[in-house]
């Protein structure tokens, strides 16, 4: 059986002032987060198209201005990276070309969006040139979240006695626009398709970057080593929360990029 | 010359407070507006302040770690006399937005 289903995502594009000739940045943003949040009041569009980069960002589904449909299956993660390549194919991204640094694309992923942009380069060696993942874990910390608690939670604000479950609802609830029950679908569906590294590892050039006071990107180094030659940037004093706005996460990744 | 000060602006949500995490200007520094000036964390996000406007930084309000509350001072500039009588305002500039439908064909067999 064949069904259709369609989704609203939100995406833009932001031109560069002065166009440096190099391929488009794609922003993938974190878990309960959005393009606003995580790229735009932080400063990385702004930066990045000063940097002479043409910039695409996307609302994953169930954040920012994209739909949030009330259904597990739309949100597994192999089919939140096909919506992400369909945006590359309608922002007119080209399969990479030998000596031609204008093709291809580079991503930048946080948290989630750092698991899906390994995901990507690993899957398509071909379109990806580099990428940068800033607070990635190697365990995803979603996987062992307790729906159940978070379902009665919703329901009667019955405590949550699982730590990490109740500082992601925090996180949830904090998050400016967060959709509550559209994201606990997300989690369903990461539960049900978990993050394995090992199975599938990018050869593309890596950069990870994560505040050494970040208690959820728990992995960097072990991630680091699974993809030989990658290089690690440690924030001092960041978060999982703070590291984001970092000038010196972004002076090293459109240093990174640019190369 | 006309001194200026900035409070820290209403960051939304009902939030009264922010840690400064790094300041990206330093006294003495010109500053143009729109330039970033300041990182500073809420209990929901990091984000970067653009200034309000044009001047000569004279007194940065705190140090990376503190609490600076909403409408308190963050930032005093010098401005140029005929510019100090604008009540300066965090700018909004709208991107250019495109919205898309994805269809997604799934295979159930």
């Amino acid at each position: 059986m064949r069904t259709d289903i369609a989704s609203t995502l939100h995406w833009q594009q932001h031109e560069p002032a002065l166009d440096a000739g190099r391929a488009p940045v794609l922003l993938v943003h974190g878990f309960a987060s959005s393009t606003a949040l995580n790229w735009e009041a932080t400063g990385w569009v702004r930066d990045l198209t000063a940097a002479g980069r043409r910039v695409l960002t996307v609302d994953l589904l169930g954040h920012g201005e994209s739909s949030a449909p009330l259904e597990t299956d739309v949100y597994a993660p192999s089919r939140l990276r096909a919506a992400v390549l369909e945006v590359l194919a309608l922002a007119g991204i080209r399969v990479r070309e030998a000596g031609n640094p204008a093709t291809g694309v580079d991503l930048v992923g946080y948290s989630l969006g750092s698991r899906l942009a390994w995901e990507l380069a690993a899957e398509r060696p071909d379109l990806i040139n580099r990428a940068v993942l800033g607070g990635m874990s190697a365990e995803d910390p979603l996987a062992d979240f307790d729906l159940d608690a978070a379902d009665r939670f919703l329901a009667d604000a019955s405590a949550i006695a699982h730590a990490s479950t109740a500082s992601l609802m925090t996180l949830m609830q904090l998050a400016p626009g967060a959709n509550a029950p559209a994201l606990l679908r997300l989690v369903a569906a990461i539960k049900a398709e978990r993050f394995e590294p090992g199975a599938s590892v990018p050869a593309r050039p890596l950069l990870f970057v994560t505040g050494d006071r970040d208690v959820l990107a728990t992995g960097t180094t072990q991630l680091a080593a699974l993809a030989g030659g990658s290089e690690v940037l440690w924030l001092p004093a960041r978060t999982h929360t703070n590291a984001v706005s970092s000038r010196a996460f972004k002076q090293a990744a459109i240093e990174f990029l640019g190369r | 010359m006309a001194e200026i000060s900035f409070p820290l602006p209403d960051l939304g949500e009902g939030l009264l407070e922010a840690t400064v995490l790094e300041w990206l200007v330093k006294v003495g520094d010109q500053v143009e507006r729109n330039q970033p000036f300041v990182e500073v964390e809420t209990t929901k996000s990091s984000v970067e302040l653009p200034s309000p406007i044009a001047g000569i930084v004279l007194t940065l309000h705190g140090e990376p770690g503190d609490v600076v509350l909403v409408d308190r001072p963050l930032i005093t500039f010098a401005v140029a006399d005929d510019s100090a009588g604008i009540v300066g305002t965090v700018p909004q500039e709208a991107a250019p937005k495109r919205r898309v439908r994805l269809s997604v064909v799934l295979d159930e067999d």
